[in-house]
């Protein structure tokens, strides 16, 4: 009765990734660093950028409007905004060199004055078209804009990806944990799923650990932290509110935590693992009561590092911003997501004809987790949203302006999908029975956790210059893909039974 | 009308639940089991119906809902409008993430009564309510069940009584009621 992954789910599960992988690649050179730009008149706008484009970049943009122009018949002139004012400052010595400073950043302000190229044409203003308006609009949208040279979204969404597929193989070692620790009977035929699915975690490891180090490396600025200008009180950049920080979020303390979370989660996953096979072979209760003691153990690591790890990767992203319940909300996300694939494994492999001792009972009461973490979850988003909206505090309350007002359909929509789906269909006793219903249930909470983390970052990375393309699709299926085969490989090593645990009999006979 | 009824006693759940299989199996009727606590898996043996008192839980909790938020809107929107930290009061929507977690309590609190007490009703075991098991011993640690003659034409008391002897009861006790 062992599972050994089939070629058809090999085919599927990397089949995935690699097209994930192709969209990656097609998306990864679609990554747009806006610039933004006001309406003045029919014939001047202004446009506005402080970014860091090259002169050479910068030369590209303005040819690339000239041509759209002309070929609506229309010239267009730029001017330099701040130049101007630098000139007119100009006996103001010390303002002129922070001008030249800011234009070293490689910003910019420009005013363009747009002039039609036939005079003629002023006579048949009849279908004139406000050109200067489809202009803004164009920058808008983002179709006249720079390409990313930092590549943000790429460096975000692989922090997104990591993070979460990361969170349900730790999901499920807390789970394992958990089940150990409260030396829970019914179940013990879940426990090697749970197995599977922990082993994944490198995946989520590695992952992580490129993205912490490309941002060491400046390579992105996810963490602006990381920054060693925003921790300089010389440079221009000095950013106070992050200097106070640096006790805790300095680079060497946050290596140190890193490699603490990562070596305790992985040697706690490949050790649970050992414990199990030994039970295997050898039998008895020694191996069990010692996996009772290192469950409760590994809580206790969990629950410190579990809070400090999502602020760690995630709420130092907005470096200024703080929330005390923000590690328990991470938490109840990565548990909840966890779940999901327990059950998504146990629903594929019980229709394989794999796993016979898992009756409806067992996959009802996954399916009662589900439900209860998803309650969970929208407790906790609901209590952190709305004592920072009742208290309105200024450095509180800026999370969520930037969400609600960049974000606002995947703010509010996660929490529709998150609360108000599994609560209207996973109430009733027969769905949480029904295989149908979970997979579909099942899919959208896993979809809508995965946008939770996905605003989680964005917002404190992109701000307002998100987008939801190729890129944010691909590396979810490329992840997904990977993350599948993992599991569906490491299943295969050891039987899907743990036949010498204490309580089997009492998992085999659970029902109600 | 006269009803003659069996109580046969146990003194363990697992022998009442077995018991209790093999006379449903034969044809008789069981008319009710008492028992100090619940005996997993006894509903279906004996015929029992599953409860409807979840929907009846969430009828009372959606009530509770409702009332909350009419309440809260006449209260705190329409009589006297109070302005707490400078946040809106002049819509219910507006003020909504404020109110949610009264609208929680009250759902719960709603929910929760109204469930204990139709729970009491329906069993008839209301404070002061005459107790209507046979034995004050199946509030301790023995277990009953009752047989109603009426309910079995198929067999005939001694029928029953000798099955019930087969399943280790440890007393047996025919009554009449009236």
């Amino acid at each position: 009765m062992d599972y050994q992954i089939s070629n058809k789910a090999k085919k599927v599960t990397l089949g995935l990734s690699a097209i994930g992988l192709v969209m990656v690649v097609l998306g990864f050179f679609h990554q747009k660093d806006y610039v933004y730009a006001d309406y003045v008149n029919e014939h001047a706008l202004t446009i506005r950028y402080n970014g860091d484009a090259s002169d050479e970049m910068q030369n590209d943009l303005k040819i690339e409007m000239n041509s759209i122009l002309n070929a609506k018949g229309y010239k267009v002139d730029f001017h330099d905004a701040n130049h101007n004012d630098s000139h007119n400052a100009h006996d103001d010595k010390h303002l002129h060199d922070s001008h030249d400073e800011s234009h070293s950043s490689h910003g910019f302000e420009w005013e363009a004055h747009i002039e039609s190229n036939h005079e003629d044409e002023h006579v048949n203003h009849g279908h004139h078209e406000d050109v200067s308006a489809s202009i803004v609009e164009m920058i808008d949208s983002g179709e006249i804009s720079f390409f990313d040279t930092h590549h943000r979204r790429f460096w975000s969404n692989l922090l997104v990806n990591g993070f979460f597929f990361f969170g349900i193989a730790l999901g499920a070692l807390f789970y394992l944990a958990l089940h150990y620790a409260t030396e829970s009977g019914w179940g013990v035929v879940l426990l090697r799923i749970m197995e599977g699915i922990m082993s994944a975690m490198p995946v989520g490891i590695v992952v992580l650990l490129i993205v912490f180090i490309a941002g060491s490396l400046g390579l992105h600025h996810i963490y602006p932290w990381m920054d060693s200008d925003v921790m300089d009180p010389n440079s221009s950049h000095f950013d106070k509110l992050i200097y106070g920080k640096k006790a805790y979020l300095n680079q060497p303390f946050f290596y140190l935590r890193v490699v603490a979370y990562f070596a305790t989660f992985f040697l706690f996953m490949k050790w649970f693992k050992k414990k199990s096979t030994q039970e295997d072979s050898e039998g008895g209760t020694e191996s069990h009561f010692k996996m009772y003691r290192r469950g409760a153990l590994f809580l206790v690591f969990f629950a410190v590092f579990s809070s400090t790890m999502a602020w760690d990767f995630l709420m130092s992203i907005d470096t200024h911003w703080f929330s005390t319940l923000y590690g328990w909300y991470v938490f109840s996300g990565i548990w909840l997501s966890g779940m999901v694939m327990v059950m998504m494994i146990t629903l594929y492999l019980r229709k394989g004809g794999y796993l016979p001792f898992v009756k409806e009972s067992h996959i009802h009461d996954v399916g009662k987790w589900m439900f209860a973490l998803s309650f969970l979850w929208s407790y906790l988003w609901f209590s952190q949203f709305m004592l920072i909206w009742y208290s309105n505090i200024p450095e509180e309350v800026q999370y969520y302006f930037s969400r609600i007002n960049d974000y606002k359909f995947i703010f509010f929509g996660t929490f529709v999908i998150n609360f108000v789906f599994p609560m209207v269909f996973l109430m009733s006793r027969d769905t949480k029975r029904s295989a149908g219903y979970l997979i579909v249930i099942g899919l959208i909470i896993f979809i809508g956790h995965w946008l939770d983390v996905f605003n989680l970052v964005m917002p404190g990375t992109l701000f307002d210059q998100w987008n939801f393309g190729l890129l944010e699709i691909g590396m979810f299926i490329m992840f997904l893909g990977i993350f599948v085969y993992t599991v569906l490989k490491a299943l295969g090593k050891s039987p899907l039974l743990q036949k010498n645990h204490p309580f089997l009999e009492e998992s085999k006979h659970h029902e109600f | 009308m006269e009803e003659k009824v069996i109580y046969a006693m146990y003194d363990d759940d697992d022998v009442l639940l077995n018991g209790a299989k093999a006379l449903v199996a034969e044809g008789v009727h069981i008319s009710d089991v008492y028992s100090p606590m619940p005996i997993h898996g006894i509903d279906p043996v004996i015929g029992v119906e599953p409860t409807r008192l979840g929907i009846a839980a969430f009828l009372y909790g959606l009530t509770g809902t409702m009332l909350a938020a009419i309440g809260l809107r006449y209260f705190m929107i329409i009589d006297w409008p109070m302005n707490i930290g400078g946040k809106p009061s002049f819509s219910l929507l507006e003020n909504i993430p404020s109110f949610v977690p009264i609208f929680f309590e009250f759902t719960v609190l709603c929910a929760a009564h109204g469930m204990a007490i139709t729970y009491l009703l329906r069993n008839k075991t209301l404070p002061g309510m005459p107790p209507r098991n046979p034995d004050p011993r199946t509030t301790d640690d023995k277990f009953v069940i009752e047989i109603n003659a009426s309910e079995n034409s198929k067999h005939s008391l001694n029928e029953i009584t000798a099955m019930l002897k087969k399943t280790g009861v440890v007393e047996m006790e025919e009554k009449v009621i009236k």
